[in-house]
């Protein structure tokens, strides 16, 4: 497996050289990072302009600038990601790109986190209740929640949900919900019970909107994997063998029906953290998609191309994770 | 306000109501509530410092508000009020006679003004603050980027005497503005202080090292104030709270215990926020009728909503074969109908809209001149417009315009991809058509680029005003000014231009500017619309808080001031 490991590591490299360049060039092309300035009124003066074409590396050719951004060999040294050195941006002459995405990181772990969890949780609850139950008001209820949580846009669930705090707020005549922030200032000096408390307030909400699409689809599939085995010869020879139900799916259905979910979620960590970006942004939690969205506002094209590039060794981190992961659950996978 | 009663939270989440009523007893009744407010700003500003061209934003100045002293700002009614707080006597003209000498003029700060250090305020931190607002170029500083350099790059010499500095200009220029050099309009929104460069280490004298001051400033969160109000805690990210300055010498002594700036990038959170009571007023830059309309409903929100800075307007490319011709311009603009486009935009948040009838001054401003209605531009007279381009030699072939049986145009109407926008250049697409002028719609992301390169025939876009105007003709029009982007030339408006820029008071500069706007509407190379409104809203809890849109500070011009109503 080390070896399989080490090979998939490596070929994914050319992609990300590959994805690099064509991201670097679409940026590239999308706009003139310095428009904001340009358009300013009164307009600065040109050695002002000069000055930031300069720091921003715009005064040389686009494969010089990508070839920089790469290998940092004739920059200014805030430019390079072999030498750990995103590039300077446009949001301000001493943002760190890199120190801002490992600030935001956290931020938005916690969320991805503990929407992750929440939604496997209830995916398996369900998926197996809707199995077990199949064609009952129960599996139906389960399927109708499921389509409709798939078919709502994040953003319109998450001004709903925005609205649903301030109505139960009002209705208990305190703030229990928070609508806005991730409650760390909130935190800050607050003993354990306080922080406790303080997230759950701040949680909840951007965690119910994130948790969502993914309980839709993860309890689909659940349900799915968990007919199939159910209707599996090894079923039935368990419980031609008497015992008794419980132990029947606790043991044998719902071990082996985990398996194809287990490789969903991994693949599915990459669509989580697209989602935080608009989770994010309304509930406004500085994590990276917010990151994201202001790189983009402010023209910031070293900013958008650490964020890509991080997305993409996410996703085929995950890709990988996915596979180890059938080798590891499913006894009659080897990887050679 | 804002102490969030933890048990609640945890009741809700199904847990013990044990728990729930011992924490409850956090709020402690027998204790002075404390006065907070939390304000929002809608951005996240990019730096500590106000100066660069990166931090120079709305956003920087606002989260700077009650910390950055200045010498003076306009009130929202459009007066000008000298800030003698800060201020020992009104700034004097100390030459604006050619004849006499170079242009001057000084600032003498009060006896008692002093940072919060307790070092006092001297003519030093204005001629420090001007020398990191000038260009590189001036040889002051090597590093700085400031955003606004006009009126610093002006400066020949400045002469410091204790709470005095005096501004010596070059030869044969003038400052219409100088009263504002350091006020809240300023490219610093106000002065920093120049005494902590030394104690930093940095020689202000070396311009490599008043660089790296500069630098400092703009990446420090500010421990230092000279307002009413100073930052003890925050970040850019996420929010600054500021507390009172315990050195502030003015008169006004702030009343608020705290003051929360939390960052909100996202309108559609101000209404659930503020209704859950985690906000308690913002004064958002871009004008959201949807928001409008729900704070309209709350009995316990004050809004106002009024005619903002950002004006719109449409363009011609006069490079252009076809609108080279004033004529066809002429009827164009007499086609185009401001108030259908205003009215689709504005009237459901905004129905007290005015249509902008001179290009440089606000119907507020006390040098206001209506240039544009006495002629037909803009009221969409179809029959006018006709008649304009029939006495021209222009004919109709069906709906097509043509000129020696050639089609005029199809011309390429662009603007930014905005609801706004798009709407508008809908309605100018749908006006024209029925003088037989054809456009094509595109929509750009890149509006610098497609002005700078002049790829466009027609466009709509905004400039954003301010109470200073003398250059603003000269930017607009000037047949030299590279933000006259669609090519105009033409020498009366070039003299009226330059003679408003290097006006000796705000009256001459006036005289010219409207001038340039009388010569300037007749050759129909601009058609202002109208000026995007901006909104305010506040809990009906604090006093004291007004929206002030001739300043960038907005509501917060006069943040010493807040206070709790109840």
């Amino acid at each position: 497996m080390l070896v399989y490991t080490v090979r998939r590591i490596l070929g994914a490299i050319p992609i990300l050289v590959l994805a690099s360049v064509l991201t670097f060039v679409l940026i590239d092309v999308s706009g003139d990072p310095l428009t904001e300035l340009r358009m300013q009124q009164p307009p600065p003066d040109p050695s002002v302009i000069q000055l930031q074409e300069e720091r921003l590396y715009l005064d040389r050719s686009m494969p010089e600038r990508y070839w920089l951004w790469i290998t940092g060999i004739g920059g200014h040294g805030d430019i390079g990601l072999l030498q750990g050195e995103f590039g300077p941006s446009t949001q301000s002459n001493s943002y760190d790109i890199g120190a801002a995405i490992a600030e935001r990181l956290g931020t938005t772990l916690r969320l991805v986190a503990a929407a992750m969890v929440f939604a496997l949780g209830l995916a398996v609850l369900a998926g197996v209740i809707s199995a077990m139950r199949q064609y009952s008001k129960l599996d139906y209820t389960l399927t109708f929640i499921g389509f409709l949580a798939l078919a709502m846009p994040v953003f319109w669930f998450a001004g709903i949900m925005q609205q649903a705090g301030v109505a139960f707020n009002d209705l208990v005549g305190d703030q229990v919900f928070a609508t806005i922030g991730d409650g760390l200032y909130q935190a800050q000096g607050e003993d354990l019970w306080g922080r406790i408390t303080n997230a759950f307030a701040y949680m909840t909400l951007p965690t119910i909107v994130l948790m969502l699409t993914s309980f839709a689809s993860w309890s689909r599939y659940q349900r799915t994997s968990m007919l199939e085995v159910l209707n599996s010869d090894y079923v039935r020879l368990a419980r031609a063998k008497g015992l008794p139900n419980r132990v029947v799916i606790r043991r044998h259905a719902l071990r082996t029906a985990l398996i194809p979910l287990t490789t969903v979620v991994a693949v599915g960590i990459a669509g989580i953290i697209d989602g935080a970006i608009l989770t994010e942004r309304v509930f406004q939690w500085r994590g990276l998609g917010e990151f994201f969205i202001t790189a983009v506002e402010a023209n910031d094209s070293y900013a958008l191309m650490a964020w890509l590039l991080l997305s993409g060794v996410l996703v085929i981190l995950a890709n990988l994770i996915a596979d180890l992961l059938y080798g590891v659950l499913d006894p009659r996978i080897r990887y050679e | 306000m804002h102490k969030r009663r933890k048990t609640l939270a945890l009741a809700a989440a199904g847990t013990s109501a044990l728990m729930a009523l011992t924490a409850c007893t956090g709020g402690g009744s027998g204790e002075e509530a404390e006065k907070e407010v939390t304000w929002v700003i809608n951005s996240l500003p990019a730096a500590w410092g106000a100066i660069s061209s990166a931090g120079g934003s709305v956003y920087v100045i606002q989260m700077l508000s009650g910390v950055i002293p200045h010498t003076g700002q306009y009130q929202p009614d459009a007066t000008y009020e000298y800030n003698m707080d800060v201020l020992a006597e009104e700034p004097q003209l100390v030459n604006d006679d050619p004849d006499e000498g170079p242009f001057e003029f000084s600032f003498t700060l009060a006896e008692d003004a002093v940072w919060s250090d307790g070092t006092p305020m001297t003519g030093d931190d204005l001629r420090v603050t001007m020398m990191m607002s000038a260009s590189p170029d001036e040889g002051y500083c090597t590093t700085c980027d400031s955003r606004g350099t006009t009126g610093a790059d002006m400066v020949e010499e400045v002469t410091v005497d204790g709470k005095t500095a005096t501004f010596t200009l070059k030869e044969d220029l003038a400052n219409p503005e100088w009263k504002g050099m350091f006020d809240a309009h300023s490219v610093a929104g106000g002065f920093y202080p120049a005494h902590l460069a030394e104690e930093q280490g940095f020689d202000v004298e070396d311009p490599d090292q008043l660089g790296e001051y500069y630098t400092w400033l703009h990446d420090t969160r500010p421990e230092w104030s000279g307002g009413p109000y100073q930052i003890v805690d925050g970040d850019l990210e996420n929010q600054v709270v500021k507390e009172p300055n315990s050195e502030w010498f003015g008169e006004t002594q702030p009343a608020l215990d705290r003051i929360i700036m939390p960052f909100n990038t996202d309108e559609g959170t101000f209404v659930p926020a503020f209704q859950n009571g985690e906000i308690d007023g913002a004064n958002p830059a871009q004008y959201s009728e949807d928001v409008i309309t729900q704070i309209r409903e709350m009995e316990s929100a004050t809004l106002t909503v009024s005619e903002g800075n950002i004006w719109e307007h449409i363009d011609v490319n006069v490079e252009n074969e076809w609108l080279s011709d004033v004529e066809l311009r002429r009827a164009i603009f007499t086609a185009i109908n401001r108030d259908e486009i205003a009215s689709r935009n504005f009237e459901a948040g905004y129905p007290d809209y005015e249509l902008k009838n001179n290009h440089i001054f606000g119907s507020d401003s006390e040098y206001y001149e209506d240039h544009l209605s006495e002629t037909s531009q803009g009221d969409g007279d179809v029959e006018a417009a006709t008649g304009i381009l029939e006495d021209a030699g222009y004919e109709l072939d069906g709906d097509t315009l043509m000129l020696d049986g050639e089609q005029v145009g199809p011309f390429r109407l662009r603007s930014t991809d905005t609801v706004i926008r798009n709407n508008s250049v809908q309605l100018i697409q749908a006006q024209l058509a029925e003088i037989g002028v054809e456009t094509t719609l595109e929509m750009t992301d890149d509006l610098g680029n497609m002005l700078g390169e002049q790829d466009y025939d027609i466009v709509q876009f905004g400039w954003s005003g301010s109470p200073y105007f003398a250059s603003n003709a000269e930017q607009f029009w000037h047949s030299e000014s590279g933000s006259n982007f669609g090519g105009f030339s033409n020498e009366e408006v070039d003299g009226y231009a330059e003679a408003a820029g290097t006006a000796s008071s705000l009256d001459e500069a006036a005289e010219h500017s409207n001038a340039a706007v009388e010569a300037i509407v007749p050759q129909a190379y601009v058609l202002p619309i109208v000026a995007e409104p901006n909104y305010f809203f506040a809990s009906d809890r604090l006093s004291n808080v007004e929206d002030n849109l001739q300043s960038s500070y907005r509501a917060t011009y006069n943040i010493g001031e807040w206070d709790i109503a109840e």
